[in-house]
């Protein structure tokens, strides 16, 4: 069922990240492309934003007058003041942005030069610099006694507006600074710095961390210089500040790519990727999730167990309970958390690789703004993300290294067999674990573009082995052997020691980030662009396929099936994306609109339909009353939604071509017990249901076939009459003229024939179910009662508080007594429903009366037959004159029952009704033979006569002794 | 007949849940080894092992796809023109008998029309001990029953196999080889009847030493 449920889901999904990526093209607005470039948590907007220089100088703490020197330094703070000796000789110069939770800062020439993002909370202090009149100076002083000052560029006013906002953002924020201090307690660097009291915070624990600091690192750290790298990352934190104020430099991005420190990996991996933002705004979530979601169930979860053992396995904290236990814990909390996502293989090597580095929560955070925001739909269900990724690469390939793909698609070698676990697992699952580790140092920092930039050097510097190879096999091996190898020299060869030095390794970064520097975001995102609308394809079609297959066996053809499929997802979409939720569920609302596109007798408003009703609303309680019930009854889950496969099902069983097991079906609607009775309440709710049901045909929108045949032999009939005035041969092809004019009484005549027909069905139902509904209690008693009994049926119909109830063959025996009725459950109602009519074709359902003559005359053939008939027995028999009938050409029409009655015994017969129907059928005698409707309709005694013979067989049976007879009929 | 066939490439593709063991059924195959924790396939790996029957040499292209339910759209990728593949599932894990089933249809749907598969219920050696016993506690919840009445409805190879102990699962790849069509007819029914047996001897015949030479 899972499993269903995945595929389902799956559609759904595909289409929204679709539209999201969509979006990320076309309609991002300024905020949110804003908020990806920075890093910044969703939501966050421009308050405000201006041009600035800066200047920033950092107090140096010392460690015994700190104090001391705090205050001091602050009464120096003068714009260009000597004091600031230590500061840049220029001032970077840019735009300053404020957000209701930051201050973002970036040169304007090149973003690398100098930037940062301050959250608000570290902002300890705003000051307005006594300055010359031209500038307008704010300094700044943030927790780790950075001081920066921003000269406002611009028109004055516009600046004292800005310094306004920053005050008032700063106000608002205040409710968040009290988590300033126990997130501090949680940062590495907070810890190293108060350690070597450079340090005004106060952090005495180690901060929970990585399983590195209890299992060792992968590596050698010696060789990994990682002292060196330490040491300088101590100088660029007292000078630069650090994590949630930390200035960007060039120095920054220097000691990324050189391979980030073991001890703060994790924590600078957070900063650049911005999920230390999401940690610091949501402190309990993750315990929060786990707690609210221990004990439960989810297929992620199951997943997620198979795989607990296969992560990294080779590192000894995975094969230790503790490792294990912490990415259980991480893993299960983002599939609670992001359940359209749950669980994707190659995140456990992810996640197992994060959690070496990073603290759970850290790693919670960083596995959540990985899948969501920087590889979207990588991990998804349908992995569209990877998907659309792969082919990227391969156009990349192809456009960088013509010579290279041309000869893979001569031997048709699948790239991506190679590059997919490369891009989904972060090469990690490729690559020596040092070295992929120093590849995800620069992919947090620079975003998914590293990956297509190292992928691409990787082919490019094997190329020439490549080219030798005409089979997948080789060209694995090719990859496999160098990944391999890529500590070893790149240029074993050289004379000159310097390039023997240089590792493949070192080889592939300076080729990734320097040959292919080009391949940035834009140029990704042109290539997604082009291939988007195939991969979607791709993937719907293969899901349609897998879901159309695992549906259960109905009597649908494979078109009308699928024509299903995308009226049921087309609904599901509109209405579940606008409300952001990826179920792929049919909610009440949708079912409506769905039933109203296919369902004669069902109009539910329109988009701006009117101003009563707001869109798939129904027009009438009435009707919802009976889809009400409908979604109910295919709700097989009782979740106040229904699958797709619940919908087949139930319409399938709307739509079944029998007679006897449409009333069943029916029946079973109303019969919510399952106990075979239907009360007091549910007749009455029946019958409403019916009427409601009928309203196409009981206001003439729509003609049923009686009508229809009755049309058909009015036309023939004139036809015939024509004819004989002109004399012409009753031999020879019948034409029937394409235009004929039918008196307009005539149609009125029997369009209103219909209408009563319909109401007199409606409210002979009624009278008729009470009529023969039987009594609760007495049922033992009614047993032995003979139902043609007036007093007690009649007792129980007038009597409203005796508990009644109606069981199957009652009801269908009620149907059957009304020829309209009857014809409602064996085709009008089934052929009212029109499963496989094309989701853009757009029909009304109100024709008017015209077009309905029309569409009789546009069938000639059975008009023609008609008239065949007619001439036929007009010629061999016109001597046989029955008077019973008042129409004009009676030997005619006496004929043509003749052949209505042969039709229809073929079609439904007497076979199906069992001999309790036929018992129950004694009461309706009487109603029958006085029906005013039955005999002014034509042609309906046809039908009749079956339950006539039934009935007399009945009412004989009925004069013999009461005992004896009921034993025979009540037999089960 | 005397001089070597030259190597017959057969594309052959595994298909089945995740955790079943197919990487697993590779490794041993093409490298007779085992390993306890295996690490999840991502994507699909790409294998090659050559393989004698009789006179004829196969160079089996193994394709060892992932999975995962939501890589199943990757699959089509991999079966594309395979001519021969294996469904595996876990005789521990029902569920993985249903996800078999519907690979096969997929396979029978959307693969090559003469593709020839092979169903193969995988860690045999969990429920070993117990073969024989009473039914309630045995770790199998896949019978071998209802796997070869799968397999004789949708026309199947029928194995179970463990690629810890290596049981049957030379015979697999033999059993493959064997219906491969250029194979006589004949011969592809010895092998079927052979191996429907159930269990079949491993040292009687087939030989599953050796790491560079095909064991078979
Ligand atoms: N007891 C036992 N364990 C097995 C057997 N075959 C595989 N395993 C174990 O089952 C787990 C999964 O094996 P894999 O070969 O990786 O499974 P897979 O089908 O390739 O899984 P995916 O790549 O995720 O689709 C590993 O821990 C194996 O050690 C077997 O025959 N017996
Ligand atoms: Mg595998």
């Amino acid at each position: 069922m899972a499993f269903f449920e995945a595929l389902r889901d799956r559609a759904v999904n595909t289409i929204n990240q679709v539209l999201d990526n969509k979006k990320s093209d076309l309609g991002l607005s300024k905020d949110e492309r804003f908020c990806r470039e920075y890093n910044l948590p969703d939501g966050e907007v421009i308050l405000d934003e201006t041009a600035a220089e800066i200047g920033i100088k950092h107090e140096r703490v010392q460690p015994q007058a700190q104090s001391q020197s705090q205050s001091q330094a602050h009464g120096n703070n003068r714009p260009h003041s000597n004091s600031s000796a230590n500061q840049l000789d220029i001032l970077p110069q840019g735009r300053l942005y404020l957000t209701p939770h930051f201050l973002v800062f970036r040169d304007a020439f090149d973003r690398k030069a100098c930037s940062f993002t301050l959250h608000l909370s570290t902002i300890k202090k705003v000051e307005r610099l006594p300055t010359r009149s031209y500038v307008y100076a704010l300094s700044t002083t943030t927790h780790s006694r950075l001081i920066i000052t921003f000269y406002l560029v611009g028109v004055r006013p516009e600046s004292e507006k800005f310094a306004h906002n920053l005050k008032l953002s700063l106000r608002a924020n205040l409710p968040n600074v009290s988590k300033l201090q126990p997130f501090i307690q949680t940062l590495y660097s907070e810890y190293l710095l108060s350690k070597n009291n450079v340090s005004l915070e106060k952090v005495e624990e180690v901060p929970p961390g990585g399983l590195g600091l209890k299992f060792k690192f992968p590596g050698n750290a010696k060789d990994s210089r990682d002292k060196s790298k330490m040491k300088l990352w101590f100088d660029l934190l007292r000078t630069d500040g650090r994590n949630l104020s930390v200035i960007k430099t060039p120095m920054f991005y220097r000691l990324v790519r050189v391979g980030l420190p073991n001890r703060l990996r994790g924590e600078i991996w957070e900063l650049c990727c911005g999920s230390m933002y999401y940690r610091l705004d949501n402190p309990d979530e993750y315990s929060k999730i786990l707690q609210v979601n221990e004990g439960k169930q989810s297929l992620a979860k199951e997943e997620i167990e198979k795989d607990l053992n296969r992560s990294l396995p080779e590192y000894v904290a995975y094969q230790s309970p503790e490792g294990i236990e912490r990415l259980r814990r991480v893993l299960t909390a983002y599939s609670w958390k992001n359940p359209d996502v749950g669980y994707c293989q190659a995140m456990n090597i992810v996640v197992a690789a994060l959690l070496i580095y990073m603290s759970e929560e850290q790693a919670f955070w960083c596995l959540n703004v990985l899948c969501d925001r920087i590889v979207p739909g990588y991990y998804s269900k349908t992995m569209y993300g990877t998907l659309l990724d792969q082919r990227v690469f391969e156009s990349l390939v192809q456009e960088t290294m013509p010579i290279l793909w041309e000869h893979i698609t001569k031997y048709d070698i699948q790239l991506s067999v190679v590059s997919l676990p490369w891009f989904l697992s972060l090469y990690l699952s490729s690559m020596p674990l040092v070295f992929a580790f120093r590849i995800i140092d620069v992919f947090f920092l620079q975003g998914p573009k590293t990956l297509f930039q190292v992928a691409l050097a990787i082919i490019k510097l094997n190329g020439e082995e490549l080219l030798k190879t005409e089979d997948d096999g080789t060209f694995i091996q090719i990859l496999k052997n160098y990944f391999q190898t890529l500590d070893q020299s790149a240029h074993p060869n050289s004379p000159n020691e310097k390039y023997r030095a240089i590792t493949k390794f070192q080889e592939l970064l300076v080729t990734a980030f320097k040959e292919f520097s080009v391949i940035d975001e834009d140029a990704i995102n042109k290539h997604r662009a082009k291939h988007r609308d195939t991969i979607f394809q791709n993937i719907s079609t293969f899901v349609k396929r897998t879901e159309l297959r695992n549906l259960p066996k109905t009597a649908f053809t494979q078109e009308a099936l699928s024509i299903i499929y995308d009226r049921f997802y087309s609904m599901v979409e509109s209405y579940n994306v606008t409300m952001a939720s990826g179920s792929s569920l049919m909610d009440f609302k949708a079912f409506t609109k769905f039933m109203s596109e296919i369902c004669d007798w069902c109009y539910a408003y329109e988009d701006g339909d009117s101003e009563k009703g707001s869109a798939g609303e129904l027009s009438n309680p009435i009707e919802t009353s009976f889809l009400k019930r409908l979604f109910n009854h295919w709700d097989t889950e009782d979740q106040g939604a229904i699958t797709l496969s619940d919908l087949v099902v139930g319409l399938n069983r709307l739509t079944a071509p029998d007679l006897m097991e449409n009333m069943a079906n029916f029946f079973e609607l109303y019969d919510h017990k399952g106990n075979g009775k239907i009360d007091r309440e549910g007749i009455l709710q029946m019958s409403e249901d019916l009427l409601y049901i009928t309203t196409p045909w009981k206001e003439a929108s729509l003609l049923d076939s009686i009508t229809e045949r009755d049309i058909e032999q009015v036309i023939a009939d004139q036809i015939v009459k024509q004819k004989k005035q002109q004399g012409s041969d009753t031999e020879g092809e019948i034409i029937v003229p394409s235009e004929i004019d039918i008196d307009d009484n005539e149609k009125q005549r029997l369009i209103n024939q219909q209408v009563e027909r319909y109401l007199s069905g409606a409210s002979t139902f009624i009278q008729r179910a009470f009529e023969y509904a039987q009594p609760q209690e007495e049922e033992v008693l009614l047993e032995e009662l003979s139902i043609t009994d007036n007093k007690i049926s009649h007792n129980a119909a007038l009597n409203p508080n005796a508990p009644v109830y109606i069981n199957l063959p009652t009801f269908r025996m009620v149907v059957l007594a009304d020829e309209t009725y009857e014809l409602l459950f064996s085709k009008t109602f089934s052929s009212s429903i029109h499963v496989d009519k094309p989701l853009d074709s757009k029909f009304k359902t109100i024709r008017n009366l015209r077009d309905m003559f029309d569409g009789l005359l546009a069938d000639g053939r059975k008009v023609a037959t008609q008239v065949r008939r007619r001439m036929d027995s007009a010629a061999s028999n016109a001597k046989h004159n029955s008077g019973n009938n008042s129409s004009p050409d009676s030997a005619s029409l006496k004929s043509a029952k003749k052949e209505e009655e042969e039709y229809r015994d073929d079609d439904f017969g007497v076979i199906a009704i069992d001999e309790k129907d036929k018992d129950l059928l004694l009461g309706a005698e009487a109603q029958v033979l006085t029906d005013p409707v039955r005999h002014k309709t034509t042609g309906s005694s046809s039908d009749i006569s079956k339950f006539h013979k039934a009935e007399a067989e009945a009412e004989a049976a009925s004069h013999s002794p009461r005992e004896t007879n009921l034993i025979e009929f009540e037999h089960d | 007949m005397s001089l070597p066939n030259p190597a017959t490439p057969v594309k052959l593709v595994l298909l089945g849940e995740a955790a079943v063991g197919k990487s697993s059924l590779v490794l041993r195959f093409v490298s007779n080894d085992f390993q306890e924790n295996k690490e999840p396939t991502i994507g699909a790996a790409f294998l090659t092992q050559k393989c004698t029957i009789g006179d004829r040499t196969i160079k089996y292209e193994i394709w060892d796809t992932a999975g995962q339910e939501r890589f199943a759209s990757l699959a089509p990728m991999y079966y594309r023109n395979a001519q021969a593949a294996l469904v595996v599932y876990d005789i521990t894990k029902p569920a993985s008998f249903i996800k078999a089933r519907h690979w096969v249809k997929e396979l029978h749907e959307q693969a090559s029309k003469d593709i020839t598969i092979a169903l193969v219920g995988n860690k045999y050696d969990l429920v070993e001990s117990d073969e024989g016993g009473e039914e309630e506690d045995s770790l199998r919840k896949v019978s071998i029953e209802e796997g070869k009445s799968l397999a004789a409805e949708e026309n199947l190879l029928f194995f179970e196999t463990s690629a810890k102990t290596s049981y049957n699962v030379n015979d697999v790849f033999i059993g493959i080889g064997s219906k491969i069509p250029s194979a006589s007819s004949t011969e592809a029914a010895n092998q079927q009847s052979h191996v429907s047996e159930g269990r079949v001897d491993l040292s009687g015949g087939v030989n599953n030493r050796g790491q560079d030479a095909c064991p078979c």
